[in-house]
């Protein structure tokens, strides 16, 4: 089973994503089920009107579409109360950008949505690679504080704070790494050969609709790791993280 | 096509960017699979530890076939020689270009000290290719600035702004003259909006091989071949991977 980690629905400032030709995608490339997040205005702002998006398209496709839920923390309790309606709606994990939401991942902001989180053994997706607030370290502290939730740091750091991905995974174990952007042959060799990590440590995302989703998922199937290894990177890993959530 | 981003092996292993070693004939080999007809290789030691020796090493590695491979050495600005180095580069060298990597080496774009580097280099016929898109010394509004200081001079932004800072690259290489972008490592999507928006003689694209685990930059050829899934025209693709590299080696020269 191919599971994709992460993609976005909706209009972006450059891209657009409708539910249809997400399945069409996913069809094509052999994608049984995808997380689906919410545009960038959505995840930025209205939150509502994005988790209403992304809770009708899984309606829509039952058992292949996951909804992510998004909450811009600096709405405080009414971050939360977006959250239990999202939740009711159908989310099964958190989505988080720091950036497009404008805080620090260590100041504090996210402390309610994650409380929230843990209640509902949801993962919690973080967009990571844009210095200064969207960082693989603090992502790694902001983890540890919260040994009882598995966090995916998407994109890995892509691209130049990929150094940072590695010892990011060493200090966090409840930390999972994204492979969407990553080389097999430089940043997933490194990763998924590191003992303190390794490839099950990955989940399989096309970051869609900012990439060529064909190509990622060509890279993860051209890696040459063993079969039990891929299937964990291409869904396993991540079923395992969704399957903990109260349902 | 010209790829106008690639590197040289790690010889020394100075630094963390690592990968497989490799001779001119394996990488060669490498462009030969994927279409490259020639590559621009840029300095990899030398990002680390900017001796002459970078230079020598890499410009015995282009001159296997220099009919394929131009090489870009680099120097460290504040080093009291930088200047004469560049001259020697591009003289006595062959060389065609300088790299320079600031987050990476340590400087800032607005340094005094780059000038008389830069004269040499535009004298010379030379051409600069910067690292950009990571805060805080390598965004394209800081080398659009140098590039400013040196009109005559081809500056060519090196990542087209990767992930985060591609906008600011597209709008700097809109008004600068003579800033050129490479889109190498840029996200698909911000490749598209590039491609659309900057003026079409302006953009340049490469893979960043020589990184590789691998002798066969199995990356580089993904690359190329994700340029089919970016839904850009064949007029695009033309001008990026033929004739602008084309056209900006030849009016360098």
């Amino acid at each position: 089973m191919i599971v994709d980690a992460h993609v976005r629905l909706g209009r972006g400032r450059e891209v657009s994503l409708t539910a249809d030709r997400l399945i069409a995608t996913m069809d094509t490339l052999g994608v049984h089920m995808a997380l689906v997040a919410p545009d960038e205005r959505c995840i930025a702002y209205d939150n509502r009107a994005g988790n209403e998006l992304v809770a009708a398209a899984a309606a829509a496709a039952p058992g292949r579409l996951i909804p992510y839920a998004v909450a811009n923390p600096w709405r405080g309790k009414a971050a939360v109360d977006e959250l239990k309606r999202a939740r009711d709606g159908g989310a099964r994990a958190l989505n988080v950008d720091s950036v497009l939401q404008g805080f620090d991942l260590l100041d504090g902001l996210l402390d309610p949505l994650l409380d929230f989180a843990a209640g509902e053994g949801w993962p919690v997706y973080v967009r990571t690679g844009t210095p200064p607030n969207a960082l693989p370290m603090p992502l790694a502290s902001l983890a540890r504080r919260r040994p009882e939730t598995p966090f995916v740091m998407g994109r890995s750091g892509a691209t130049d704070f990929w150094i940072d991905a590695a010892p990011a995974l060493r200090y966090a174990p409840n930390l999972y790494g994204d492979t969407c952007y990553a080389p097999w042959d430089t940043v997933l060799n490194e990763l998924g050969g590191d003992p303190e990590i390794g490839p099950s440590r990955l989940v399989f995302s096309t970051d869609a609709p900012y990439t060529v989703p064909g190509a990622e998922l060509r890279r993860v199937l051209d890696w040459p790791i063993g079969g039990e290894a891929r299937r964990d990177v291409l869904g396993g890993t991540m079923a395992r993280l969704l399957g903990a959530a109260h349902t | 096509m010209i790829d106008f981003h690639t590197h040289a092996p790690a010889w020394n292993d100075a630094g963390w960017l690592g990968g497989a070693r490799f001779g001119a004939e394996e990488f060669i080999a490498f462009m030969d699979s994927t279409g490259i007809e020639q590559a621009l290789v840029l300095s990899h030691d030398g990002l680390f530890n900017a001796t002459p020796k970078a230079n020598d090493d890499l410009a015995a590695f282009v001159a296997h076939h220099p009919d394929r491979l131009a090489g870009f050495g680099t120097v460290h600005p504040r080093d009291a020689g930088a200047a004469a180095e560049v001259d020697r580069m591009l003289g006595t060298l062959k060389l065609r270009g300088l790299k320079l990597h600031p987050w990476l080496q340590g400087f800032s774009m607005h340094e005094r000290a780059l000038d008389p580097v830069c004269d040499v280099l535009a004298q010379r016929g030379g051409i600069l290719l910067s690292h950009d898109g990571t805060p805080p010394y390598s965004t394209a509004g800081q080398i659009a600035a140098l590039a400013r200081r040196h009109p005559s001079l081809p500056v060519v932004l090196g990542h087209g702004g990767l992930h985060d800072t591609w906008r600011e690259s597209l709008a700097l290489t809109v008004e600068t003259p003579n800033l050129y972008l490479c889109i190498c490592g840029t996200p698909p999507y911000a490749a598209r909006e590039i491609l659309a928006k900057a003026p079409s003689h302006k953009v340049l694209f490469g893979t960043d091989a020589g990184l590789s685990d691998r002798t066969s930059q199995d990356y580089a050829v993904a690359r190329v071949a994700e340029i089919d899934g970016w839904g850009i025209t064949d007029r695009q693709r033309q001008a990026m991977l033929v004739d602008n590299p084309r056209a900006l080696l030849g009016a360098a020269r």
